[in-house]
């Protein structure tokens, strides 16, 4: 498949942000691959001796392994990364080298959601005196044609930089032989067999379907599918209300789809819980249907193409149905375990969520075989947590660092339609750990600029800082619901990082007009009991 | 960046006293001591505060109301509306205008993302409806503060007698407190039609924000931010805009990256740039303003080139702002004032009479609005609550400029960094890229970031940058660089993706 590139940009940001070349063409997919030397005995002793292929083999082209193996070959390692993308179950949507936050991930969904913005800001740019004519239709196809061909560009980048650091890759399916040995087969079953004196293991997780829903598979899609359909899903039903689940839903909502979210129980588990009822609060002021307390019980296929979703509502028992163009699964992730061959070699497994135990080291129970990134049990399922581990794993391995990876304070921000951003403890673990008593809360209602000439209701843009109620005030938690919650949260998060005590953020001048000040503005406790709407300037 | 402007007066001060007066009977309602002028061969009453403060704006109603929550018995005066320059023209209408300017830019990338917004008008008249109709509302908002604290509003022009004690005369009427605030802001300044023929043809800043249509033809002279704001707001909003610099670049007090980068956005952009150049008259005709300029070869010093702009509906001055001082009458006071006027105060505010203060732009340190808010209420602390060393921190105050794409900074520019401590210990990390939203738009612009690190622990001292997003991203890297953070604090934080303020804790 050839196509070619219109981006005439000098650099492109991704998620590893890489020198992008101007107008270049793919090479063909198919990966030639070299024969390479195998033998009977592959044993550690062997590789000890000095003879293995690979002072490192990765299987595993995601965000974490490209790092991993790039870090690598940087410090003089010879290395293999082996990536292959099995397609999804339903759709059989397949895609390059990068990863699930390149291909079907944190990438294509950020420019989703940036769509589906710019579908509010034609609301608001009546107000702002601009005249547009008419409603304003979007197209699907316009649009996942150009965010397909962005990913596309960034698939070809990877290749890229692997070859420019000497990274051998491999568009092989990778699994275990023995400790120092991995087989590697390709889509035509040919099979290549590498040796190595570490190996990392950095498949990641695919998304789950339900198992005990007639239809679900059948006539379902998930996250793998979505952003590489060629026509609009039309209406439809996003189940689940994980992050993921909210994000889908609340661009799909943004471009004018007919979009229902099912929840069983709550949303955004895990994050602090007023913050996830101002996040789904938002949605459904916006449009965002929600269909609370419901499990579905079957999908069926009509003769007229529609899904008819039946489920029901757990608090009356009562049973519904309606009718969808597309049902779209987001009901968790699982890892990629189950064919890498790891029970044989007994790396052990968590019994729950079957993904790798690992060490502060990213150290599986088998020497010379490591794990990081999404299947790794414990670790944050976040594209920059993966390419820092994976690249102190490689410093590590090529025995240039002593320094593990730090997974506390990691900030995130959920891309719904109103983003929440944050870093630290939720108000319930701040709680839990330090007591009500230990905790002091400042917060405040703010209404961002850009909302008040377009008249847009602002009740659910919030910012919580929570800290120690003694002594320095120390942070122990950022929360910030608003536009551009993504970029004024990274910064709070360095000086979170720093240990910063509410006096410091106090002592910093703010920026006028922006929604950011009002993080260092904020003054009204909760246990005040005052109203913490903020006024005037 | 804060603080814009404020309404020029054509005539003195004092010849204009406004309309709305307290009555009286508010002021003993509020239980201000109210007694006969003892010096005063007039006879007229002197009403006697705690605090005075003279000016409602951003840093004289802070102050008042942190005063008056200490229990002081506090009164404002404004001649003007409440809010001064941020709220009526600066930082609240040029954000709204540069929010329009935004949706301008958005409605560029609609169709790149599959959105068919065609055949789109701009209106500036319901733009302006609206602007006005959120600025009176929060006028009435900031009256309904004071009054909520038991702050006496005085309308009118202050004037400080020639008595003994420091006494401040509004319309005939007579105020007096131990603790009297001048917080009176700025305004822009302008070019007298001597220094250049029909200079007052031009508007201000301010008359911007009273123009009822979009001007078809601008020109805008200055290289500061608010000429940069101005400029990049009339060309986004369709105005051909032409924009006069005497040098070869703008924002030229910012970091040099900064400033080669802006003043080729706003070419990009579609602003007429000229350079090296300067307005040498300015005269009426029937198509409008004709502008002629001087062009300076900057190799050759005697090498001129004269230049005009015809048809010219909107000429703006943008050459800076001085001191609204005139009228005050402080120089009987004993209050000193800089060569341009400024009132000159210690770090605690104090002016160099004893009981008086100065904060805000009329002391001409850090035009913006937060700093005077924060000096306002540290002043209050200090004046009510006897906090002795409540005073306001001046060091690492980060901005914005609201440029497209907007500007953040806060600390040292990497040559000052040279300067204060050796191009040996300075370390610059700088990054270039094009942010995420323009992947898949034919509209681009790049974000560039840059780091000024200090030293062995190489201590982050300043950090600049321009792009989509930079205004609101600066405001926690500004309390990180408050507190100290090294190079290895943004290295050890993890990144937030994607988003473009990852780049900064990723930079190598």
């Amino acid at each position: 498949m050839l196509y070619c590139h219109t981006i005439n940009s000098l650099s492109f940001k991704s998620q590893d942000c890489f020198q992008f070349l101007l107008g270049f063409t793919t090479p063909p997919n198919n990966n030639s691959v070299k024969p390479h030397f195998s033998c009977p005995a592959f044993t550690t002793q062997y590789c000890l001796a000095g003879k293995c292929d690979y002072d490192l083999v990765v299987i595993g082209g995601g965000s974490g392994g490209l790092a991993c193996s790039k870090e690598a070959a940087q410090l003089g390692q010879k290395v293999a990364v082996l990536d292959y993308v099995e397609p999804s179950a339903k759709g059989k949507t397949r895609w390059g080298l990068g990863g699930t936050c390149v291909n079907v991930g944190c990438i294509p969904k950020k420019l989703m959601h940036q769509a589906a913005l710019l579908g509010a800001a034609v609301k608001d740019a009546r107000k702002y005196g601009w005249q547009i004519p008419g409603t304003v239709c979007h197209d699907w196809t316009t649009m996942a044609e150009a965010i397909q061909n962005h990913v596309k560009s960034l698939n070809w980048g990877h290749r890229v930089q692997l070859q420019d650091k000497k990274v051998k890759y491999l568009n092989l399916k990778g699994s275990l032989v023995d400790e120092c040995t991995v087989r590697g087969v390709s889509k035509a079953g040919k099979e290549t067999i590498l040796t190595a004196k570490n190996i990392v293991i950095a498949t990641g997780g695919r998304p789950k379907y339900p198992t005990n829903i007639p239809g679900a598979m059948e006539h379902g899609i998930t996250s793998d599918d979505i952003f590489w359909l060629k026509k609009s899903p039309g209406k439809t039903l996003v189940v689940g209300a994980s992050y993921v689940a909210l994000e889908c839903a609340g661009f799909l909502t943004g471009i004018g789809l007919d979009t229902t979210v099912m929840v069983r129980s709550i949303a955004l588990r895990g994050f602090d819980r007023q913050m996830a009822g101002l996040v789904t609060d938002y949605m459904e002021a916006y449009g965002t249907r929600f269909a609370w307390n419901s499990v579905p019980k079957r999908v069926d296929k009509l003769s007229s193409g529609a899904l008819q979703v039946t489920w029901t509502d757990t608090e009356t028992g009562c049973e519904h149905k309606d009718c969808y163009d597309s049902v779209l699964w987001a009901v968790g992730r699982a890892p990629e375990t189950k064919t890498l061959g790891l029970d044989k070699l007994g790396v052990q497994l968590n019994e729950a969520t079957r993904k790798i135990v690992v060490g502060a080291d990213e150290s599986t129970s088998v020497p010379n075989i490591f794990a990081f990134g999404d299947i790794s049990e414990g670790r944050p399922e976040l594209t920059p947590t993966a390419i820092k581990a994976g690249k102190l794993l490689a410093r590590r391995l090529a025995g240039q660092s002593t320094e593990l990876m730090n997974y506390d304070n990691v900030a995130t921000t959920v891309f719904t339609p109103l983003e929440y951003g944050c870093v630290g403890l939720s108000e319930e673990e701040a709680e839990r750990r330090h007591g009500e008593e230990g905790v002091e809360v400042y917060h405040a209602f703010y209404r961002p600029l850009e909302f008040t000439v377009a008249e847009r209701d602002a009740s659910q843009c919030y910012i919580k800082v929570i800290c120690e109620r003694g002594g320095d005030q120390k942070i122990l938690g950022l929360h910030f619901t608003g536009p551009n919650a993504g970029e004024v949260i990274q910064g709070f998060s360095l000086s979170f990082q720093c240990g910063a005590t509410y006096p410091q953020l106090l002592q910093t001048v703010g920026i006028h007009p922006t929604c950011a000040e009002e993080v260092v503005k904020t003054h009204i406790t909760k246990r005040s009991g005052f109203d913490p709407t903020v006024t005037g300037c | 960046m804060a603080t814009l402007t404020r309404l020029t007066r054509s005539t003195a001060p004092t010849a204009r006293f406004a309309l709305r007066l307290q009555p009286f009977s508010s002021f003993l309602r509020h239980g201000a001591v109210v007694r006969r002028g003892s010096t005063m061969a007039s006879g007229s009453e002197t009403t006697r505060f705690d605090f005075l403060v003279i000016g409602g704006g951003s840093g004289g109603l802070a102050g008042a109301r942190r005063a008056a929550e200490l229990r002081a018995n506090t009164a404002v005066i404004e001649s003007h509306k409440l809010g001064g320059t941020c709220v009526n023209v600066g930082c609240v209408p040029k954000k709204v205008m540069w929010n329009a300017a935004v949706h301008a830019e958005y409605l560029h990338d609609h169709g790149d993302y599959g959105f068919d917004a065609e055949n789109v008008k701009f209106s500036w008249e319901i733009l302006k409806a609206k602007r006005d109709a959120y600025i009176s509302r929060l006028n009435q908002i900031y009256r309904n503060n004071l009054d909520k604290a038991k702050i006496q509003t005085i309308q009118g022009y202050a004037r400080f007698t020639d008595e003994p004690e420091p006494t401040v005369e509004v319309n005939g009427r007579r105020f007096t407190a131990p603790h009297i605030l001048i917080a009176t802001g700025g305004q822009p300044s302008v070019m007298s039609d001597d220094e250049v023929p029909g200079a007052s043809l031009g508007i201000t800043s301010d008359g911007f924000f009273e123009l009822e249509t979009l001007p078809k033809r601008s020109v805008v002279v200055g290289a500061g931010y608010i000429a940069v704001e101005m400029a990049g707001i009339l060309a986004t909003l369709g105005s051909k805009t032409s924009l006069i610099i005497r040098q070869s670049g703008v924002l030229r007090s910012f970091d040099s990256l900064i400033s080669t980068n802006c003043t080729k956005e706003l070419q990009n952009n579609g602003v007429d740039l000229w350079k090296n150049s300067q307005v040498k008259c300015v005269s009426k005709t029937d198509r409008g303003l004709e502008v002629t300029i001087v062009t300076k070869d900057p190799e050759k010093k005697n090498d001129e080139k004269v230049g005009t702009i015809e048809g010219v509906d909107c000429l703006l001055w943008a050459i800076g702002r001085k001191p609204n001082t005139s009228g005050l009458n402080i120089g009987s006071l004993g209050v000193d004032v800089d060569e341009r006027g400024h009132i000159i105060v210690d770090e605690f505010q104090n002016t160099t009479r004893s009981g008086i203060y100065g904060l805000g732009d009329v002391c001409g340190k850090a035009l913006l609005t937060p700093v005077a808010i924060a000096a306002g209420r540290k002043l209050a602390h200090r004046l009510f609550e006897g906090k002795k060393d409540s005073k306001m921190d001046y060091s690492s105050i980060p901005t914005v400029v609201f440029s497209h794409p907007p500007i953040g900074t806060v600390g040292l520019t990497e040559d000052e960094a040279i300067k204060t401590n050796g191009k040996e210990n300075v370390k610059i990390y700088k990054t270039s890229f094009t942010p995420m939203y323009h992947a898949i738009t034919s509209r681009r612009s790049q974000c560039i970031m840059k780091l000024v690190c200090v030293g062995k622990e190489e201590k982050v001292v300043g950090l600049h940058m321009q792009g989509l997003g930079c205004d609101e991203m600066l405001q926690g890297f500004a309390v990180a660089i408050k507190m100290g953070a090294t190079k290895a604090d943004f290295d050890n934080t993890v990144a937030i993706h994607p988003t473009s303020s990852e780049e900064f804790v990723t930079m190598r």
